[in-house]
């Protein structure tokens, strides 16, 4: 028996695995790949902005100010301090995604965590935990960023950190019912009956079956938190002027709309793209995953 | 149905004593002493620590918050830094004008979401559909402070059909119902419609998909059940979820028009947020959030309990 | 008692249950204040002998699974002792030892498998976290799924939704199988396979039963498979012990009118063997408030006063190791037919 076992050890037929299967069917969905390959164009265009943007993004001049699209050398225009709007849109790529994508990032792992330990142990220790989420799921999510930002004040690591306290909540909540629903299952309690720890029986048996709907989850908000973060720099919280963000430069061109106002409402269509695109991507993940919306 | 009710309720207070907590930390997590935001920035050591004395500073949180709770029981905000006016005067002037707008916006969300997403449930993979979740997809992703941007610029600034901002000639203290002040309301009502649109299309569009796969509809067609009688079974079904719906858009949107409230410079309490944030004013920032946060609150129960009366499934869940 | 008949031993006992206990409290309410227990396991006492098979049986909610997981622990009791090989659980021999020695297999064989581990996976992952080498681990895999009658080069790269139903349950069989345990306790582990399946697993288990010198409790509500499976059968009702005895003894004289219900109500292949007893009629009561006395006298058709008023307690049979729990068949013990037989 066991030399038999031996030599079949060579010869396993491997089965693709369940996110092996995800790939194929997301490789599969059209718009799920264009809206991924948008998505990849603007992360590059951050990373490689100084390489691609044609000017400086914080020095203008005043002779040039508010120059419609077309203008030669500056084929989008110029902003109200005569800079180069092509140059800071792609500038502005950085500190949006940076300060819409990150917040979601931190809180799927605090969320994660606050949710499968509640999940998991359950009784008291998720009385306290999910009682304290639902009081800040109490606040409208855009109401909860503006009050932490607005008392925390303006600035990148106060935004960032008041839309990590925003997301928390949402991705916490979400953690914990598909965990409670998950430690019922009876391979769970196969695992217990193995004597397994409960660290492990969460990192083997807990996590790859709810790491999926959590994830898609957290995808889907990120399309909300580039709409906040880019509102927060709107409303004068988060990123300071001169630095280039696409919700800065829409709230320092607004007065602009009577002069340029294609010029002006550029950095909203940036945003508009990307959030898009993430939403996009998002449907098409949970689809691929066969969850239901 | 009472034991629901009730059982909802006081689920309620400890979830408003945790966002009256909350509330009361904001002026405690602002950067710096308290007291910048009631002192003026010059002020002497000794009127420092009097005034600390006073506003009770100098007193352990706990003692602060209950006596900081007993006064917004009994209705009193504070005072706001930059106008001297109390809190709970200013907000009450401008919680009228933001519930106006919100109420129309999500009127015109719902109604539009509702049409949108019953058509595409309905005509389920036709190019209906594709055109209806399209349209809801964009409602769910566009930057609406941009949009109302956008507006502006086709209505006012292109066409010069509605004014770009304000709420009307006195501002908002002669609001009445005729021509010249509701041209102001058009734009950002419009604008603030597009995300219970986008988000009450998903809802009822999977609502409607989930009910038409149903047997008992199969069964009323086997019957011979024409399309308007399968048609008032989709309504009747889906009306409790899609009123609860409504019911927490209208409290999001109280909560986020500040950003539409900015754009259009209407007088509610997101205009209202705006200048607290602008002049760092934490008696008007706090009053303004808790107010609001407690009538999402309130909205959240008042939501449930309806849709318990109206679909008895809800209270087993 | 005939003293005369010669008294088989009983095999050494194996496993020993003392006063097992468990109530769940039924939260609700206006302040999630206990509504009332569920005395879901209500001081149930039995013994495995080495090597035997314990059937146990029941209407659903009588208490059955609730065993079972007490004995791998997997929930705790309020109160009584096991004892494996003569050591008490807990004290002399750890849990962890107990959760190695007594494994369990689950109903539904494809919520017991992750569905993101392999078979390889799903069978290495016990000995693993009991420190065996991972290489070791898959070998063992391999050897066990072999020995389930599953070919591991075809499935040790499986998914469990690649696998049938009997194959899904073969596989918990053989991970249950991976911790060398000696009692494996069974619940309800081929009632959801089609009947073709069902008797190719349950030769499956006798075989390995014979192999490896397994001790298995089986559980199970289908009367006939029990029949097969076990030596002795133990009747539960509404968590307590109604009868329990040699399989032949429960089957061919039961005692308890309610073992008697059971069977009579048994679908059986002879035609001669029409249900002659009347079908237990209506639902088990709530097991929340139990009825007093003999928890059986609502559904009992030979119910006396006596039985409303005191728990008969289990009482020795006709036949050794036959005991049942009926005011009928206890001398003195106030029930007008018992005072007849008297």
């Amino acid at each position: 028996m066991s030399a038999a076992a031996l030599d079949s050890l060579a010869t396993i037929e491997k089965s693709p695995g369940y996110w092996s299967g995800v790939m194929r069917r997301f490789r599969r969905d059209p718009v799920a790949m264009l809206a991924l390959a948008i998505i990849l164009g603007l992360v590059l265009m951050a990373i490689f902005a100084p390489w691609i943007a044609p000017n400086d993004p914080y020095r203008g001049q005043m002779l040039r100010r508010l120059r419609p699209m077309g203008t030669p050398g500056f084929p989008l225009g110029t902003d109200e301090l005569g800079r180069d709007m092509l140059t800071r849109l792609i500038y502005g790529a950085r500190l949006s995604l940076l300060m819409g994508v990150t917040p979601v990032i931190i809180a799927f792992f605090i969320g994660s965590a606050i949710g499968i330990a509640a999940g998991y142990v359950g009784g008291w220790l998720n009385t306290v935990l999910m009682r304290t989420v639902d009081v800040f799921f109490a606040f409208p999510s855009v109401l909860l960023a503006i009050a932490l930002s607005g008392a925390l004040g303006a600035g990148i690591f106060n935004g960032l950190l008041s839309l990590t306290i925003v997301f928390v909540p949402p991705i916490a909540r979400i953690a914990e019912s598909v965990t409670t629903a998950v430690r019922k299952i009876e391979y769970v309690e196969a695992a217990r009956a193995s004597g397994a720890s409960s660290f492990t029986i969460v990192r083997v048996h807990v996590l790859g079956n709810v790491i999926g709907p959590i994830f898609v989850y957290a995808t889907g908000l990120i399309s909300v938190s580039l709409i906040l973060a880019s509102g927060l720099s709107f409303l004068g919280l988060g990123v300071k002027p001169p630095e280039p963000e696409w919700g800065l430069m829409l709230n320092t061109l607004r007065n602009a709309i009577y002069v340029q106002p294609w010029v002006a409402a550029l950095p909203g269509a940036m945003i508009f793209i990307t959030s898009i695109s993430f939403n996009l991507l998002s449907d098409g993940l949970r689809s691929a995953m066969d969850l239901k919306a | 149905m009472l034991t629901y009710i009730a059982k909802r309720l006081i689920y309620t207070l400890p979830v408003a004593l945790g966002v009256s907590i909350v509330c009361f930390m904001l002026v405690h997590i602002a950067p710096g002493d308290p007291l910048t935001s009631v002192l003026p920035p010059d002020a002497s050591a000794q009127l420092q620590a009097e005034m600390r004395k006073i506003y009770g500073f100098d007193r352990p949180l706990i003692v602060q918050y209950g006596l900081w709770a007993l006064k917004t029981l009994q209705g009193d905000l504070g005072v706001s830094i930059a106008t001297g006016r109390p809190v709970a005067a200013e907000l009450g002037k401008a919680l009228g004008n933001t519930l106006m707008l919100a109420v129309l916006a999500t009127f015109i969300g719902f109604v539009l979401g509702c049409l949108f997403g019953f058509v595409a449930g309905y005509f389920q993979n036709s190019w209906l559909d594709k055109l209806a979740s399209f349209v809801s997809i964009i409602g769910v992703s566009v930057p609406h402070y941009w949009l109302g941007m956008v507006l502006v610029i086709i209505f006012s600034v292109q066409l010069n059909w509605l004014p770009a901002t304000g709420a009307g000639p006195g501002g908002s203290a002669d609001w009445a119902w005729d021509w010249v002040h509701v041209k102001h309301l058009i734009l950002p009502a419009v604008t603030m419609s597009v995300i219970p649109m986008g988000i009450v299309a998903r809802t009822v569009r999977a609502l409607v998909a989930d009910i038409l796969s149903q047997e008992f509809i199969t069964g009323q067609r086997a019957k011979g059940l024409l399309d308007g009688g399968v048609f008032r079974h989709v309504v009747k079904n889906a009306a409790p979820t899609a009123l609860a719906v409504m019911g927490l858009q209208l409290g999001y949107l109280l909560g986020g028009s500040i950003l539409i409230e900015t754009v259009f410079s209407w007088p509610g309490t997101g205009f209202l947020l705006g200048q607290a944030i602008f002049q760092r004013d934490l008696p008007l920032l706090q009053g303004t959030i808790l107010v609001l946060a407690m009538f999402f609150v309130a909205l959240n129960l008042v939501v449930d309990v309806i849709q318990s009366m109206l679909d008895p499934r809800v209270q087993r869940a | 008692m005939n003293a005369s008949a010669p008294i088989p031993r009983p095999p050494k006992p194996l496993l020993t249950v003392t006063g097992l206990t468990k109530h769940f409290a039924l939260k609700g309410g206006l302040f999630g204040q206990s509504r009332g227990v569920v005395r879901a396991v209500d001081d149930i006492s039995f013994e495995v002998g080495e090597g035997e098979t314990l059937g146990i049986v029941g209407e659903s909610g009588c208490g059955k699974s609730t065993t079972a997981r007490l004995l791998v622990d997997l929930i705790s009791p309020d109160s009584g002792d096991i004892q494996l090989g003569g050591k008490l659980v807990g004290s002399e021999l750890p849990i962890r030892e107990l959760r190695r020695q007594v494994q369990m297999v689950f109903q539904d064989s494809y919520a017991s498998l992750n569905p993101r581990l392999t078979m390889e996976d799903a069978i290495s992952f016990g000995p693993m976290v009991n420190g065996m080498a991972r290489n070791a681990a898959v070998r063992l895999a391999h050897d066990l799924l072999a020995r389930v009658g599953l070919e591991p080069r075809r499935f040790a790269g499986r998914y469990p939704h690649e696998l049938s139903g009997g194959q899904r349950q073969r596989v918990n069989i053989a991970r249950a199988l991976a911790f060398s345990p000696k009692v494996v306790v069974l619940d309800e582990a081929v009632s959801a396979l089609d009947k073709s399946v069902e008797a190719q697993v349950l030769n499956l288990l006798t075989d390995l039963k014979a192999e490896l010198g397994l001790t298995y409790v089986f559980i199970s509500h289908d009367l006939n498979v029990v029949r097969y499976m076990s030596d002795r059968v133990m009747v539960m009702y509404l968590g307590q012990v109604a009868e329990v005895g040699p399989v032949d003894a429960i089957y061919g004289a039961p005692a308890h009118p309610y073992s008697r219900a059971l069977l009579a109500a048994m679908p059986s292949m002879d035609p001669d063997r029409r249900t002659m007893e009347a079908p237990l009629a209506g639902d088990p009561p709530n097991p929340i408030n139990p009825p007093p006395g003999c928890r059986f006298h609502t559904r009992c058709r030979f119910a006396d006063a006596v039985c409303s008023m005191s728990d008969p307690g289990l009482y020795t049979m006709g036949t050794p190791g036959h005991l049942a729990a009926c005011h009928l068949h206890i001398p003195a013990s106030g029930h007008k037919a018992a005072e007849l037989a008297a």
